[in-house]
């Protein structure tokens, strides 16, 4: 950091935070004027409170490790249910370890002993038996099994071994890799962390009960705030603190600074950087996960999304501090949280936009989203500086051969399996189909230029809902809907991606979470447009011949009706996933494909080269948007309907996740992404004959993205693909005096 | 009229002034050099004609002032430069290489080449590729080879885009003598075929061979300037490169951050 300039402090790079500062400022002003709002403001404090310990946590990782950990908030929802876990139940619960057996068993149950059974691994360990409890407001309530203190210690040290872990399973691994490749393990630990409590105990909410006593503590004015929110605010002030003077006073805080500058600077202080980032996690991983267990009771339950998310304005908080200071990022974090607190207020008000007569609802994620965008616009520079240079080594993107044929005959052969296979084999291939095309728009974006976007599926979402919203309401017919979808993807695809220009790398990857998760909560969620059970959407039909997943066929020899799934939509999907592929093929071995590897290989030589950097990005973000727009109105096709759950922020995490682990490159390795997403081919493969169930393909792809962020391998169509070349070479080589053939450029073998 | 002059051309980082009100020409045709010890803001120099780094004062290409346009738009006028550690497109074939440079891409085009690819005519580019010794490595990806060959590759990417100004930061830096005299030989007749050079390089020897004209930096400013003779016998040129303040100070990198692998700039004969 440089702190050569002291002649002005008013430097460009502090012009953001002047102005978030003066905005508050005046905001504060305004409300203070008014008693409730007041009011409001200071009950935004407790879940500030927890934002800004979440931000801490990233603030205190990013510093001993380089990592801008997404899976901060995941940690602070995995403490508070292992803390509910021994409180309510007494059982501390075991994240799922593959049972060898299971493969055994699964095969004899494909023989036919269906009741053949092999010893399981437990999921639970139980150390104490919950209590019978008394009646209590005509609902029977179970007396907690353990002591607060018991769980909360037993739970502290949960938290210390899986610091430990974090540190020495993935990230020590991943220490000297670029920081990309650390953003994608955070994805797939957040992605695990989600995958296992589900796993655990479902996604529905539990209740928790209190740990702080909770009365009301009366402020002047007539403002008040209860107890547990204030102990709260004061504990995370008090950490704060504490690592500040950690950081300013201690020789350990002075060797994590200097090693987060260069890793020599803390070998000169006596400590290694590993142990320095080793500690460091075991802090950051403690912080969250105790802010966790005590901050889900103040909602009174705990469910595995709500303290995941707010990952995001965390990240906002910690951006604002530029990952560096403590006291600004508590600051942050709590004026966030008091922000969206307000803005709930006011959204009750007559002058707040509202949405089929209710309050607008995701403004209030919105905030998050805009200070975000705002602060690393403004940082941002439209070309990387000279030695800022930060890329992920992405794999290979091989120039297809016989891509052509290859095309043809997979795709034939789909569509002839189609009407062969039971339609639970042939919902499974469907599934792979939409989630192929989700996969293309990743390889377009991320495979072939570069750029990180956790945002796809939000942007297919946004085509399923204009589907349902405004092609089906205004009687659009069949191709031109999804068409429109798509555009409206590629609308909102572009008016993320434009300020993404300035932004790249781990950046980019905050922004566009960020987009997916103000889209999922202001569009998705809002009631107008999705009742509880979503949107629907009308199947397709072309020439009065309706072909989707629920309509009736006949078939195709003998007559007769056939079992649904229909599989004429089948062959629908098949047709656009074969346009789409060759279209993406086509990409890769035209000029524009080469000046998106240039962007992809070095922003500043694609410069020099007479290369658009910006237009080529634009065009990536285009579009990658409307192939994942078109797959957001084949998934509404495929369920009738489009829902919340489905499109949005986390689903866009885990689709890198399937897109990364077939091979983001190359378009077989999105064909091989597509085999493997929930639901699809691999899912059936897994529950039909290895019986394993459904909810593992989750957990799978957040450890499988791990790994190939640490052995940043190819992905499957790569390790295929290599293979394939290799047997080719020895046969090559067998024949006549091999030629050039050896250095010459491998070329993607259509597998 | 230079085909390439600026003036007043001033870069700060941070407060510390990397190149200082340089006034320079290229004159059409010729090539020009320019030197200095590591760290002196030759690089620097280019980044700024090239619109890489902000900087003041003003750069004339062919009587324009561009110093407002990206440096995609100055690279598509004709300001081609090399870089100092090559920066090639690891992920793409030589060939491919040079037809990044080459190529423009619009949206008509786009939209025909995602139904049906364009076989772009590559003769042309063959034959840069032939006059740099490269033609056997047009499919070959630029990890496969040597470091000359990637220097070489890079020069070949930046007259694939049919320059009228060549900007090289450091062409013969790790390459042995002999090569470096090849290269020498090459940039000339390039001159001597109508394009005009910035040619910035540690080889003194090469230098002060080839060069018709030569510009002296250190710290950022102008120390001297005038023809290979002028420069050979200037009194602040010799201290310069052989004062007691070398090896220290300094911490010159390359543009990937890397330390520079060019040869020790005392060691060459500036008197010879
Ligand atoms: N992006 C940058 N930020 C700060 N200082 C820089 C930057 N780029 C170069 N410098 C400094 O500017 C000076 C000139 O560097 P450079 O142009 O690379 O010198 P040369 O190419 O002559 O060896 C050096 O002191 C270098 O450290
Ligand atoms: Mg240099």
């Amino acid at each position: 950091m440089s702190t050569t300039s002291a002649s002005s402090w008013l430097t460009p790079k502090r012009i953001p935070a002047l102005v978030a500062g003066i905005l508050g400022v005046v905001l504060l002003i305004v409300v203070f004027a008014n008693a409730d709002q007041t009011q409001a403001i200071v009950l935004g404090l407790g879940g500030g409170a927890l934002i800004a310990a979440i931000a801490l946590s990233i603030t205190l990782n990013y510093q001993g490790s380089g990592v801008v950990n997404f899976a901060a908030g995941a940690i602070a929802m995995y403490g508070g249910y292992v803390y509910y876990g021994l409180r309510v139940n007494g059982q501390l619960f075991l994240p799922p370890i593959p049972n060898p057996l299971a493969p055994i068993e699964g095969i004899a149950h494909l023989a036919g002993a269906s009741s053949f059974s092999l010893p399981h691994i437990p999921v639970f360990i139980t150390l104490a038996h919950p209590g019978q409890g008394a009646a209590a407001f005509g609902t029977f309530v179970q007396q907690p099994a353990m002591p607060v203190w018991a769980a909360l210690v037993i739970s502290l040290a949960v938290l210390v071994l899986l610091g430990l872990a974090f540190h020495f399973l993935i990230f020590r691994p991943l220490r000297r890799a670029p920081v990309l490749a650390k953003v994608v393990a955070s994805v797939g630990l957040f992605i695990v962390m989600q995958a296992v409590i589900v796993l655990r105990f479902t996604s529905s909410a539990k209740s928790v009960a209190p740990i702080l006593p909770s009365r009301p503590v009366h402020f002047p004015r007539g403002v008040s705030l209860p107890s547990d929110q204030m102990y709260l605010v004061l504990i995370v002030i008090v950490v704060t603190i504490g690592l500040w003077a950690l950081f300013r006073f201690t020789r350990f805080g002075l060797a994590t600074r200097a090693a987060s500058e260069n890793e020599k600077g803390a070998l000169v202080l006596g400590y290694s950087p590993d142990f320095l980032a080793g500690v460091n996690w075991v802090a950051s991983t403690v912080l969250a996960g105790f802010f966790g267990i005590l901050a889900a009771p103040i909602n009174q339950s705990i469910d595995p999304i709500t303290i995941t998310l707010l990952i995001v304005p965390a990240l906002a908080a910690a951006l604002l501090a530029r990952f560096n200071s403590f006291i600004v990022t508590m600051a942050a974090g709590l004026g966030i949280g008091m922000l969206v607190s307000w803005i709930q207020l006011v959204s009750n008000k007559s002058w707040f936009p509202k949405a089929g007569g209710s309050a607008l609802p995701g403004l209030t994620d919105a905030l998050p989203f805009v200070i975000i965008i705002v602060v690393l616009a403004l940082r941002g520079k439209s070309l990387p500086t000279r030695g800022s240079i930060e890329t992920i080594k992405l794999p290979f993107a091989p120039r297809s051969k016989g891509a052509f044929p290859a095309t043809m005959v997979l795709g034939l052969a789909t569509i002839a399996l189609l009407f062969v296979v039971t339609p639970i084999w042939r919902l499974s291939i469907v599934n792979s189909l939409v989630g192929m095309v989700i996969c293309l728009s990743l390889v377009v974006l991320t495979g072939y230029v570069g750029q990180i976007s956790l945002m796809q599926m939000a942007l297919a979402g946004i085509a399923g809902f204009t589907l349902s919203k405004v092609a089906d309401a205004h009687h659009i017919p069949f191709p031109i809907g999804p068409l429109l979808g798509a555009t409206a993807a590629v609308v909102v695809g572009l008016l993320a991606g434009v300020p993404a220009l300035r932004v790249r790398g781990v950046n980019l990857a905050v922004v566009t979470f960020a987009a997916a998760v103000t889209i999922q909560n202001l569009i998705f969620a809002n009631p107008s447009w999705s009742g509880l059970k979503g949107a629907s959407v009308n199947s397709p039909s072309i020439f009065g011949f309706r072909f989707g997943q629920n309509d009736p066929w006949t078939k195709l020899t003998g007559g007769g009706k056939g079992l649904l799934p229909n599989p004429w939509f089948g062959v629908f999907c098949v047709i656009v996933v074969m346009l789409l592929a060759l279209a993406v093929v086509n990409i890769r071995r035209s000029r524009i494909g080469r000046h998106m590897l240039a962007v992809r290989a070095n922003e500043r030589a694609a410069a020099a080269a007479g290369v658009s950097v910006s237009g080529t990005k634009v065009l990536a973000f285009g579009v990658a948007a409307f192939i994942a727009g078109i797959g957001g109105a084949l998934s509404g096709y495929r369920f009738g309907s489009v829902t919340a759950g489905y499109f949005g922020a986390i689903p866009s995490m885990i689709f890198l996740a399937y897109a990364y682990l077939g091979g983001i490159s190359s378009v077989s390795g999105a064909m091989v992404g597509g085999i493997i997403v929930a639901g699809g081919i691999l899912t059936t493969v897994f529950t039909n004959w290895l019986h394993i169930s459904e909810q593992y393909t989750l957990l799978l792809a957040g450890i499988g993205l791990i790994i190939m962020a640490i052995q940043n391998p190819k992905g499957v169509a790569g390790a295929i693909r290599d293979g394939v070349h290799m047997i080719r070479r020895r046969r090559d080589a067998k024949g006549a005096v091999s030629s050039s053939g050896a250095d010459s450029v491998p070329v993607e073998v259509a597998v | 009229m230079g085909m390439l002059t600026t003036s007043g051309l001033s870069v700060s980082f941070g407060g510390k002034r990397a190149v200082d009100s340089f006034d320079l020409d290229v004159k059409a045709g010729s090539l020009v050099g320019l030197i200095g010890p590591n760290g002196a803001g030759k690089t620097t120099t280019i980044d700024a004609i090239t619109g890489f780094v902000p900087a003041q004062g003003s750069v004339l290409f062919d009587g324009t002032d561009i110093s407002g346009l990206s440096s995609t738009m100055r690279a598509r006028t004709g300001l081609g430069r090399t870089w100092q550690s090559s920066e090639l497109f690891d992920d793409l074939t030589v060939m491919e290489n040079l037809q990044v440079a080459s190529e423009r891409v619009d949206v008509r085009g786009f939209l025909r080449d995602l139904f049906r690819p364009r076989n772009d005519d590559v003769s042309e580019l063959m034959v840069i590729l032939e006059s740099l010794d490269l033609a056997d490595s047009a499919d070959v990806l630029p990890t496969d080879l040597s470091h000359g060959q990637r220097k070489l590759v890079g020069v070949a990417r930046a007259l694939a885009a049919k320059p009228k100004v060549l900007c090289m930061d450091e062409p013969a830096a790790g390459l042995d003598t002999e090569e470096s005299q090849t290269l020498g030989g090459r940039i000339r007749a390039l001159v001597d075929g109508g394009l005009s050079v910035l040619l910035i390089d540690h080889d003194m020897g090469l230098v002060l061979t080839i060069c018709d004209y030569l510009y002296v930096l250190d710290f950022g400013q102008l120390i001297a300037e005038g023809t290979p003779a002028e420069i050979r016998a200037n009194s602040k040129v010799i201290t310069a490169y052989l004062g007691e303040r070398h090896g220290g100070g300094s911490d010159p990198t390359g543009d990937d951050g890397a330390p520079v692998d060019g040869a020790p700039v005392g060691e060459v004969g500036v008197g010879e």
